[in-house]
């Protein structure tokens, strides 16, 4: 018998067995309850191959319905490199598949041979060539049904729907911004592999059926669309631009409703394009707006109260801002004005001087109230915000050159926003591009509602603002996007460009026109830009009759009714002033307002000393005319504005009013010292220089 | 048969119920695990099964003390047994421990080891109560360092360990000093893992080749030789990882299906089981084997000599390392050394080897009292 001591060794082991066995049990445990889900999936990876069906990619209509981006489906061939090489036919498959494809036949003999599952060998390929394969059956080669994007329209619209890659991936525009939407939700055919990636006989083969992408309503409208593109191609031909854009949105929802960019690629084969040309700058890429940044200068003014539409300054020619001047673009300075004229002439000192009144402060509320600064929130991808002087570094010189639209770089799409918060009560919307989101049977799934962001102006400004930039195009600088019929709303705009190193190119310019229509009750607003055309440059004579074809044709294809008669009929109704001199003031005012002209009155007397225009001037109805009084014991006078006159008549008024004249140059008036509404002592003589007519074109330009 | 009837009574139903088990369990999991191959290989294993259990009826009929008039012979057969595979062996994976024959491929090594058992337990009776100091051990540790050496030649890690858990297991049975015991192989292990430790951190010089390492280090890194060791382990652990509590059912093993899992038949049959059967399964498996220990020590306990029990001991030895090995390994807590887990791996030698262990057991048990014929 064995002895007690070896029992208890023996007892011993036992333990320590029963320990050790213990802990294998502890860790197949611990593998298999805590770390199971883990390796329970990395088991069904090592085995799976997940063959993808891509889903077909939603439809992009436009706002009636009109498709602008479809999928059409198209065979693609790939291999199972393992089965090729168990045919032992790999040379002969390669040298077939190369034939056919038009492939290199090493490349695919490579492609043979690599250790993977699959492998593609040419994707999309045309039916016929398909047929041709099928026809071969070539073990190991196989084919399957793959979605090809397809933009129907062309260049269309290209900036805005952006394209979709090979594998049915949105890479730009709103293919890229609604790529969630669209792409809708792969199907797989899940086919188990062993570890030699032969497929398993009877095994798993399981197949999930893809969901197809949402469709998208845009706010665009095809045919506006149409109009643009048309637009923008013939202003790029005749004025061989560098780049171009139009942006047309509707003022009281903030959709868009066109938009187009020069240079632009096709979508279908956006690949052989340079890739500048994807980019789509109107809302990309910020610029120095120059004067159809003015309405938003103006509309802060009016808002603030700052200024009102007839206050008067004088232009000459320049302004000084502490050691800096500012020039008018004009050579001949604009003289004495009112504010309304002055937004017609475009005049810098006058924006100098009302963006001065107004103040960083105020200024830096309205743009930004206008959204400057900050993205629109606009659904496309790469928006820009745009560059601002920093608020804290801004100076007076600052505030000066941003008074005329330099010194801040905007985007086009803020500009255009902006204007239509000017033309829509004040209120900034959120500029809109996607109405409505549908699945692929047409059910709506989100509708997009037009967002307000905020009211910036009130009611009031933005209605005087209004018939102001009317009378841009009526009579001011805005005359080439002068519609008959409709009252056009605008502002034009001739900047220079900023030259990479700094400071404003000579030889460059941005020719843009900024507007909405109609000026009484607005539908929608319009931005065209050309970015250096070559010949003449001026923003009015470029991209204002762009605007207006613009407008015109969109008016009519919205079948907005026209609110003027011609203007013919108007143009009629001439008056010839009567002579009211030497009568009293109230009888003069009576007898001008029943032939319907308007009056101003210089001066305290009450007597007519002097009228302007003088007696048998011819004026249109609603003309104003001023009438100068004085009290024959009053030694002062009050200086008239002489703009426009004629050496003779000048002379005539000054005499009337007891004042002495030194004219300079001939022609008509249009500088004078003392500046009018100045009080002179009489007997002053009055420095006018008068210069010649037509002698320089009627367009404005930011001096340097 | 008269003899037969005599001892059915007297055998240990319990310790053949445990291995029954173990045997059916291995089937079903043979079956899947080799799916992939011929089905004469699962017709094969059952023929070995057979003749094993024929093996096991003969060596009931004699009584095991006849060994001991043996010894010497057996210890030179092991000798030459080890010998004869660097003649007539060949080189399969690296290791030159196989000979062909017309029946199969053969491993002498695993037969060694119930050589070495019977040949070493007759060596220590002899040496009863004379294993008190080093300069004691140190002949044992030349009877079984001898054969030692000629399977780390060939080479075959994994059975040498074995080796040496069979010697401690013995050596402790038969009285050696404990502490001079412990010191020896609880310092031996531990310096031999230190110094692997120290190839791998500090580039201390190892006479290992790279495959050979990887199988150790791939213990204390799991993302080491992704290709090689690491590969197989990481496989190994998403089979038992993905098998749940249920596990996929027979047949129902994708990782083992799909040929992931690397020598799944023998080596990482514990993976297949664990993936088809879940943890229920590994569990069953588990509990037979400690069933096997517990009634192989109780025969050790039970034995009518000293002889009987170091026997007992030595084979109880041999199937622990081996199913502590063989699992710890699917388990990433053992080096990956390829021996196979005894009654469940596929293999004709080292199902005969264990089924002889089986035999010996039982012959121990049968004879713990005298036998009247």
């Amino acid at each position: 018998m064995v002895s007690l001591s070896m029992k208890k060794r023996i007892t011993f082991i036992f333990i320590v067995s029963a320990l050790l066995l213990g802990l294998l049990v502890v860790r197949v445990a611990w593998i298999q309850f805590v770390r199971g889900d883990e390796l329970q999936a990395k088991a069904i990876d090592s085995r799976l191959r997940n063959i993808d069906i891509k889903a077909k990619r939603g439809i992009i209509y436009d706002r009636n319905g009109s498709p602008l981006a479809i999928s059409v489906s198209a065979e693609s061939v790939y291999a199972v490199p393992s089965q090729v090489r168990r045919s032992q036919r790999v040379d002969e498959i390669a040298e077939a598949l190369a034939q056919v494809l038009e492939l290199d036949q090493e490349e695919i003999k490579n492609k043979l041979n690599k250790k993977v599952a699959f492998e593609w060998i040419k994707r999309r390929v045309p039916d016929e060539k398909i047929q041709e394969l099928k026809k071969l059956n070539l073990p190991g080669i196989n084919f399957v049904e793959e979605n090809q994007r397809y933009y129907p329209k062309g260049t269309l619209a290209a900036h805005i729907l952006g394209f979709a890659g090979i594998d049915n991936q949105g890479l730009s525009g709103i293919e890229l911004a609604y790529d969630k939407e669209l792409r809708g939700i792969s199907g797989k055919i899940m086919i188990e592999y062993d570890a030699a990636g032969r497929e398993i006989p009877n095994a798993m083969h399981h197949y999930i059926p893809p969901t197809d992408g949402h469709s998208l309503y845009l706010t665009i409208d095809e045919t506006i669309q149409y109009i643009v593109e048309r637009e923008i191609d013939q202003v790029m031909k005749v004025k061989q631009a560098k780049r171009a854009a139009i942006l047309v949105m509707d003022v009281k929802t903030g959709e868009i409703l066109a938009l187009a960019n020069r240079p632009v690629f096709d979508p279908n084969n956006y690949a052989d394009y340079d890739q500048g040309t994807w980019r789509n700058f109107a809302i990309s890429d910020a610029y120095e707006p120059g004067s159809t940044f003015k309405p938003v200068v103006a509309a802060a003014a009016m808002e603030e109260k700052m200024v009102k539409p007839d206050d008067r300054f004088y232009d000459p020619g320049y302004i000084k801002v502490g050691k800096e001047t500012i020039k008018c673009w004009t050579r001949n300075p604009h003289g004495s004005q009112s504010f309304v004229e002055g937004i017609q002439n475009s005049c810098n000192p006058v924006f100098v001087t009302v963006g001065l009144r107004l103040g960083l402060d105020n200024m830096y509320k309205y743009i930004s109230g206008f959204g400057f600064g900050a993205k629109t929130g606009i659904d496309l991808p790469g928006e820009a915000t745009g560059i601002l002087v920093p608020r804290n570094r801004a100076k007076e010189i600052d505030l000066a050159t941003m008074s005329i639209g330099q010194a801040n770089a905007v985007t086009p799409i803020q500009l255009v926003r902006a204007i239509s918060a000017i033309a829509n009560a004040g209120w900034l919307m959120k500029p809109q591009i996607v109405k409505e989101i549908r699945d692929s049977e047409n059910n709506l799934i989100k509708k997009i509602e037009p967002e307000p962001v905020r009211q910036v102006i009130s009611q009031k400004t933005s209605q005087d603002l209004r018939a102001i930039l009317e009378t841009v195009v009526s009579e001011g600088t805005g005359s080439k996007a002068y519609i008959e019929g409709y009252k056009v709303a605008g502002k034009t705009g001739t900047a220079q460009k900023i030259l990479p190193g700094g400071g404003y190119s000579t030889s460059e310019y941005i020719a843009s026109f900024i507007g909405f229509a109609p000026a009484d009750n607005p539908r929608i607003a319009a931005l065209v830009i050309v970015d250096s055309p070559q010949g003449v440059y001026y923003g009015g004579q470029v991209a204002g009759p762009v605007f207006r074809n613009v407008i015109l044709d969109t008016l009519r294809y919205l079948e907005i009714p026209p609110e003027l008669p011609a203007k013919e009929e108007t143009k009629e109704k001439k008056l010839v002033v009567p002579d009211v001199k030497n009568k009293a003031v109230n009888d003069a005012v009576k007898e001008l307002k029943k032939l319907g002209l308007e009056v101003r009155i210089e001066g305290e007397g009450e007597i007519i000393v002097t009228q302007l225009p003088p007696a048998g001037t011819e004026v249109n109805q609603g003309s104003t005319v001023v009438l100068y009084t004085q009290n024959a014991e009053d030694q002062q006078v009050i200086v008239p504005d002489l703009k426009g006159r004629t050496i003779k008549e000048a002379s005539k008024i000054l005499a009337d009013l007891g004042l002495g004249m030194a004219p300079q140059g001939s022609g008509l008036a249009a500088l004078q010292e003392p500046i009018p509404g100045e009080k002179v002592e009489k007997g002053t003589v009055v420095k006018v220089k008068f210069i010649s007519p037509n002698a320089e074109p009627y367009e404005e330009t930011i001096g340097p | 048969m008269d003899y037969y009837k005599k001892i059915f009574n007297k055998l240990d139903f319990i310790l053949i119920g445990a291995v029954m088990l173990i045997l059916v369990m291995s089937l079903f999991i043979l079956n899947s695990a080799t799916a992939h191959l011929s089905s004469s290989n699962l017709i094969k294993q059952i023929m070995w099964i057979c003749f094993s259990i024929v093996v096991v009826l003969i060596i009931l009929r004699f009584d095991y003390t006849m060994f001991t008039k043996y010894s010497k012979y057996l210890y030179v057969l092991n000798i030459l047994l080890l010998c004869s595979v660097f003649i007539f062996g060949s080189e399969i994976k690296g290791a030159q421990s196989w000979i062909k024959t017309p029946v199969g491929s053969i491993q002498p090594s695993e037969f060694s080891k119930i050589l070495l058992i019977l040949s070493f337990a007759h060596y220590l009776v002899l040496k009863q109560g004379q294993l008190k100091t080093f300069l004691d051990l140190l002949p044992s540790f030349i009877f079984v360092g001898i054969p030692l050496l000629l399977i780390l030649k060939q080479p075959d890690l994994g059975t040498a360990l074995v080796v040496i858990a069979i010697m401690v297991g013995m050596l402790f049975v038969a009285g050696a000093n404990r502490k001079l015991l412990i010191g020896i192989f609880g310092g031996g292990s531990l310096a031999a893992v230190g110094y692997v430790l120290g190839h791998w951190k500090f580039g201390w010089w190892i006479p290992l080749k790279t495959y050979q390492l990887n199988r150790i280090l791939v213990v204390f890194d799991p993302n080491i030789d992704p290709k090689g060791a690491g590969w197989n382990v990481w496989q190994s652990k998403i089979a038992i990882g993905s098998g749940g509590l249920l596990g996929k059912g027979l047949g129902g093993g994708t990782q083992s299906m799909g040929q992931f899992l690397p020598e799944q038949w023998t080596d990482f049959i514990f993976a297949v089981l664990a993936e088809e059967l879940g943890f229920i399964g590994a569990g069953l498996l588990l509990l037979a084997f400690f069933v096997l220990l517990n009634r192989g020590l109780r025969i050790a306990a039970l034995s009518k000599d000293l002889y009987g029990s170091l026997v007992a001991t030595g084979i109880i030895s041999m199937y622990l390392f081996h199913v502590l090995e063989n699992i710890g390994m699917a388990l990433g807590i053992m080096p990956v050394t390829g021996i196979p887990l005894p009654f469940v791996s596929y293999g004709g030698s080292s199902m005969l080897t264990n089924m002889i262990g089986l035999g010996l057991l039982l012959n121990i048990y049968v004879r713990r009292q005298k036998i009247i014929f």
